[in-house]
């Protein structure tokens, strides 16, 4: 039986004030080795749950293991490779993209010591591995949407990441770069075959790069292959309260989206948000 | 031309040299870390810290008249920078809860500790007056704009004292640090101590500030760790590059400033914000002809 790299144990997680949980008492395995993606609409616990798994915050019930160890331990283990909605970074920060992926794989050298042969060596080769080796002396800031995320996952997996968490990986990214998304992932997973959680409200993200889908809207509610998300799984996964919102919402008539309807629409709206270099991203 | 005669004249005592020593060690280390402040938008943050120092001059004047702390240059700049540091802290404290916004969190900080400043040193010059010891009590002025020409071999050693412990700092925790600034999130996922390295960075920005303050007083000392950092960014993007670049224009701004001063009497400080400002624009034009990028190679910063 495969050792499991992330566990989550009947985790319930409350932000304070709220008025109901943001995870409600999810039990959640990934194997070593496995591709999980997390669908679920906005507001349904997505990035609370990669807060969890990171150790950033703790839950309220429940318990989260990763590699077998307290999340906070995982994470300053270095563990977990980490690649953030990519709006969260500073592009203006005058660094090469080689320079970025070194500092996941070096930051912990100690300041008298050169960044050793071994770690560049692998610096190195995630570069090639992610395609980002044609690009590795560009400044950071003067990327393509694809060109950047793909520097963000050698960034994680030159660190030796051994489970690579993706928070919103095609935000942004159009039909051709998610294509290439897809692809680049499958090689990851071919070449190096860690264990990747891919979390979104894009089905197609999902989707492509996944051996199972956890559909997460507070609550578990399937957990399957993505052949087994059938219309009536996603009609109930994106027309859920989530937020709890059906006081609030009393008396108004609220529609259900089919659940590709409302999957373009949240992309189309993404797609359209204007990126921190002022110009539509596109995959190089 | 006066500077030149000034200079043949009084050699190494004279007052522009011990200005322009003094100096140099604020733009040094000013230079170094404005390439972090301008990259991380930390500008009204260097604003909210510099504004704070107010209330630690004030504080540290108010100590020295009632003849509980000595009348010495670094036992008031040690009150200046534990408040400063005190207040930048407390900026990021309040910020990090995000009970209340960053930006009012900063205001809050800046607009009372100017006002405690104002009603502490009015306090200060009134029992120094009492006492016989009005001359320990710097003016308004001083305290607002600098008063760099004042400097003696004191200031000078103090300057560089905090200007090397600054610097060997930040060089010990640059790889940390570049992260962090670069992805704040991602650098706590991966294990970053992002808490520790943002409250060294405002530990190392209050110490800056402080001995900048000297040079450009309260109101301009912002403009030591904001202007610099934003000239090399229009002509560079590769790290080191950026970073010898901002700490040259920082050096280029404080000569033809010092000189502009002594030439035409005008306030030290002041001039070397406005040559400064100066360079800022001359490298936007340059960048704006040559199109950006980076004409120098420079080794990989990590």
């Amino acid at each position: 039986m495969p050792s499991p790299a992330v566990e989550f144990s009947g985790v319930t997680f409350q932000y304070p004030g709220a008025p109901a949980p943001a995870l409600d008492n999810v039990s959640l395995t990934v194997n070593a080795g496995e591709r999980l993606g997390v669908l679920g609409p906005n507001g349904g616990g997505k990035s609370t749950l990669l807060k969890l798994m990171l150790g950033l915050i703790e839950p309220t019930a429940g318990s989260v293991r990763v590699c077998g160890m307290p999340p906070r331990s995982a994470r300053a283990a270095g563990v977990i490779g980490y690649v953030a909605q990519r709006a969260d970074a500073e592009l203006s920060m005058p660094l090469s993209v080689r320079e970025i992926v070194t500092l996941g794989a070096a930051w912990r050298v100690p300041p008298w010591s050169a960044v050793p042969t071994a770690a560049r060596a692998r610096v190195q080769r995630m570069l090639e591995l992610t395609g980002a080796d044609a690009f590795a002396d560009k400044p950071i800031g003067k990327l393509s949407g694809g060109q950047l995320q793909r520097a963000m996952i050698a960034r994680a997996l030159a660190a030796d990441a051994k489970v690579l968490a993706l928070d919103e990986p095609t935000v942004g990214i159009d039909a051709a770069g998610q294509k290439l998304f897809a692809e680049l992932l499958a090689r990851v997973h071919a070449e190096l075959a860690v264990t990747i959680m891919v979390v979104s409200h894009d089905l197609r993200a999902v989707v492509a790069g996944s051996d199972r889908v956890a559909c997460l809207a507070r609550r578990l509610h399937s957990h399957t292959s993505p052949q087994g998300l059938t219309p009536q799984v996603l009609a109930e996964l994106f027309s859920h309260d989530v937020a709890g919102l059906s006081g609030v919402l009393a008396g108004m008539h609220v529609h259900a989206h089919a659940p590709s309807e409302c999957c373009e629409h949240e992309h189309a709206r993404a797609d359209r948000t204007p990126t921190t270099q002022g110009t539509p991203r596109a995959d190089a | 031309m006066q500077t030149l005669e000034h200079l043949r004249e009084f050699g190494w005592s004279g007052f522009l040299v011990l200005a322009l020593l003094a100096g140099l060690s604020v733009v040094a280390m000013c230079g170094v870390l404005s390439v972090l402040v301008v990259v991380k938008k930390l500008g009204f943050v260097g604003q909210g810290v510099s504004h704070s120092a107010f209330g630690g001059v004030g504080l540290a004047a108010l100590l020295a008249a009632l003849g509980w702390l000595p009348d010495s240059p670094i036992a008031q700049l040690a009150v200046v920078v534990l408040f400063c540091v005190g207040s930048a802290l407390g900026m990021a404290a309040v910020s990090d809860r995000r009970t209340v916004p960053v930006d009012t969190a900063i205001g809050m900080f800046l607009v009372g500790s100017m006002a405690l400043g104002a009603v502490l040193t009015h306090i200060a010059q009134a029992v120094a007056a009492e006492r016989g010891r009005s001359g320990i009590v710097q003016s308004w002025e001083a305290i607002l704009f600098g008063s760099i020409l004042t400097a003696n071999w004191s200031d000078v050693l103090v300057g560089w004292v905090v200007c090397i412990a600054v610097l060997l700092c930040a060089w010990w925790f640059r790889r940390p640090m570049l992260f962090w600034a670069f992805d704040e999130d991602s650098a706590a996922a991966f294990g970053v101590p992002t808490r520790f390295t943002k409250t060294l960075l405002m530990i190392l920005l209050a110490l800056a500030i402080v001995v900048a303050m000297r040079l450009a007083g309260v109101v301009l000392a912002t403009a030591l760790l904001v202007l610099p950092g934003a000239a090399a960014l229009k002509l560079s993007d590769r790290f080191w590059t950026v970073t010898i670049l901002s700490v040259s224009i920082g050096v280029l701004g404080l000569c033809i400033g010092l000189v502009a001063s002594f030439e035409l009497s005008w306030q030290p400080g002041p001039c070397v914000v406005l040559a400064m400002t100066i360079l800022f624009a001359l490298s936007a034009v340059w960048a704006r002809i040559r199109g950006g990028g980076s004409a120098l190679a420079t080794p990989a910063a990590v």
